[in-house]
């Protein structure tokens, strides 16, 4: 898709907004290290699922506003609303981009954080914990996308994009978690996390239904 | 007919409906033979808020796909009127909630599934709030409320359904699928509480729409004289 | 000739503000439409109507043959847009950009068509350099080439004129010339003169509605006279 494309390339070529995500996301474990720890040999294990998550739910906050914020610069966003396109490809696009940004930064993060905060070997559970990354990080994408183009188009934008998107987040928040840390503490197969996961896969089905009805409406004027 | 269903009308059948109710729950109904004993009673006001609140967000999501689809800002000054007025049930039930909780398990505040989905519901909503705040343009206000309305309430049940993975809470299910749950003196209680809470509701977003109604003709005005 | 645009009692309200009363006009093809008027008058409004960029909120209007609110998509295939904001990548080349849009309106001979236009625009020497390193000028001149790439029938003009060195004014002159014939065009500008010199009917709209209309051949001195007339503030010959 062009505008995919064209996403991706400006992205890669500036990598502002990646390079900031990531040290964003690595800063924030070194800071969870030393507010959680203490007490000395305090254990974290049941608290990694939740960090990690927190961490990449608050560096898409930031990752959102760039990609829109670029949008309203030069009125880019006019450009793209002449253009003979329906909006909601341009919801599609938009979040598919953002889908593969968080992508990228996981796969730098992930390691890292294992390194940092897991004990136990997950590589058996690997496969059910990329579901569960996968179907999160849709959920996260397409809300955080239709959320943005609302807010950007508001008086305090990237204020305002917390507050509304932080309490819908809330769910897959939950589900997240939950399942992320099961892995890491004990190790689940699918069995253990099948409700969570066809949470997560319901949510997300809901949700890019409804961007999908609403979509029009929030990017037009 | 038309008398019974005017404002003052409804708010004084309201009225009745939840004073007959108060009675009925005290001393028509047994005490509740668990051990949470005469607090159990404020469940026939906690639970009926609750579910008002919830009536109300739902009116605002219908409101909410109606102005979508006509653009007529009718649609929205109700979905306005139904988030404020949902939002100020679901601050009751979180209050009541709490009052209970300390009454019958003496704490006052639990992680539970239902009052932390409450508690995410006031913030959904009070985000609606500041969400229009900070668009001044009318029709893209509306615009952007509606479709957060419409998103926000589908997440209602997503947060409870999700709340509900964690360790069983110390809330009593009532509606069990084996029945209510209830003896009949209770269930006639519960049901007449519930009858006023809506009736209250009703009253309100009537109220409310008046005054919101007179609240745009006195700025029109405004603009004519000034402008 | 037949109607390229026509509109009919175009209302449009921004918030409790009437910005648009009841617009009514016609364009057959071919035409060039300069409209003037203060600033805040409508002018950009009506323009960003006729673009599918705004709903309007009542009347009708058409743009080569289709109803811009039921009908955008075939509308933005025939309408080229040039305002005074490039709607450029700043961190893509121009060719990156370009082959962008073209993508995006699914323009078929994609790569001659962007050389033809960045030599035409005099950009072919920079086509590799990043739209951020471009001079105002040398961005205007890229925002046209973009405006054109799908070869739309009608041109919308939002104050193409307005920062422009006197090369790039050329420039442009020069390629209005030469598609004149066979295009359609709006024009919102505050230059009299070039709305004078292009315009084949020239139209003033105050406070949402057409205070005066007429067909070309105006002397400009008695132009400015009528548009001091008609308007409180005026604006620069």
């Amino acid at each position: 898709m062009a505008i995919l494309r064209k996403d991706l390339i400006r992205e890669l070529r500036t990598r502002e907004m990646l390079i900031s995500m990531i040290l964003f996301v690595l800063l924030a474990m070194v800071i969870f290290h030393y507010a959680f720890t203490v007490k000395e040999g305090a254990d974290l294990t049941y608290f990694t699922g939740g960090m990690l998550w927190v961490t990449f739910i608050f560096a898409m906050l930031l990752g959102l506003n760039r990609s829109f914020a670029q949008e309203k610069d030069e009125r880019c966003l006019d450009g793209l609303l002449l253009c003979p396109v329906d909006r909601v490809t341009i919801f599609f696009a938009k979040t598919a981009g953002n889908l593969i940004f968080l992508l990228i930064i996981q796969v730098v993060a992930v390691p890292v954080f294992t390194l940092f905060f897991v004990e136990r070997s997950y590589v058996g559970d690997l496969l059910p914990f990329l579901v569960v990354l996968l179907l999160a990080d849709v959920g996260i994408c397409a809300l955080g996308t239709l959320l943005a183009t609302i807010s950007m188009n508001t008086r305090s934008r990237d204020l305002l994009l917390p507050i509304i998107f932080l309490p819908l987040i809330v769910p897959v928040l939950i589900a997240a978690t939950g399942a992320t840390t099961l892995i890491f503490a004990e190790g689940a197969g699918f069995g253990g996390l099948l409700a969570r996961v066809l949470f997560l896969l319901g949510f997300d089905v809901v949700f890019i239904v409804a961007a999908y009805g609403t979509y029009d409406f929030a990017i037009g004027e | 007919m038309k008398q019974l269903v005017s404002a003052p009308a409804l708010f004084v059948e309201a009225g009745i409906c939840l004073v007959v109710g108060l009675l009925l729950a005290f001393l028509y109904a047994p005490v509740d033979a668990s051990s949470m004993g005469f607090s159990q009673k404020i469940f026939f006001y906690h639970v009926p808020i609750a579910e008002t609140a919830l009536v109300a967000f739902g009116v605002a999501f219908v409101a909410a796909i109606a102005y979508l689809r006509t653009q007529d800002l009718k649609w929205d000054r109700l979905g306005l009127v139904c988030v404020r007025l949902g939002l100020l049930f679901s601050l009751l039930v979180m209050v009541t909630g709490m009052i209970w909780g300390k009454a019958a398990w003496g704490v006052w505040w639990a992680w539970e599934p239902r009052l932390t989905t409450f508690l995410l519901v006031c913030f959904l909503y009070i985000a609606y709030l500041v969400l229009r705040s900070v668009v001044e343009e009318e029709q893209r206000r509306a615009t952007y409320a509606a479709v957060f309305a419409i998103i926000a309430f589908i997440d209602v049940p997503m947060t409870f359904f999700a709340t509900r993975f964690l360790p069983e809470g110390l809330h009593p299910v009532v509606i069990t699928t084996s029945g209510t749950g209830m003896e009949g003196s209770m269930l006639v209680s519960f049901l007449v509480s519930m009858l006023g809470m809506t009736l209250l509701l009703v009253a309100f977003i009537r109220r409310d729409l008046t005054v919101e109604d007179l609240k745009d003709r006195v700025a029109d005005l405004k603009n004519t004289i000034g402008g | 000739m037949p109607l390229e645009i026509e509109v009919e009692g175009l209302r449009k309200t921004f918030g409790r503000r009437e910005v648009l009363k009841g617009l009514s006009f016609s364009l057959e093809r071919g035409g060039f439409l300069s409209i003037f008027g203060p600033n805040g008058a409508g002018k950009t409004t009506t323009l960003r109507v006729l673009a599918t960029l705004l709903t309007a909120g009542a009347g009708t209007v058409r743009v080569a043959g289709h109803d811009v609110r039921e009908d955008p998509m075939p509308v933005r295939r025939t309408i080229g847009f040039i305002s005074h904001n490039p709607m450029l990548y700043l961190d893509l080349t121009a060719e990156e950009n370009l082959r962008f849009y073209a993508d995006m309106y699914g323009v078929d001979d994609r790569e001659a068509r962007i050389t033809e236009l960045l030599e035409r625009l005099e950009l072919s020497h920079r086509r590799h350099d990043v739209v951020r390193t471009y001079s105002k000028g040398m961005r205007q001149r890229l925002a046209i080439a973009r405006a054109i790439l799908h070869r739309p029938r009608v041109l919308l003009l939002d104050e193409p004129h307005s920062g422009l060195d006197p090369r790039a004014v050329d420039i442009l002159d020069g390629l209005l010339t030469e598609i004149r014939d066979e295009h359609t065009f709006v024009m919102v500008t505050h230059n009299i003169a070039k709305g004078l010199e292009w315009g084949t009917r020239l139209m003033i709209i105050e406070h949402g509605r057409i205070a005066y209309e007429h067909a070309a051949g105006v002397d400009p001195g008695s132009f400015s006279a009528v548009y001091r007339e008609h308007v409180q503030e005026g604006s620069v010959l």
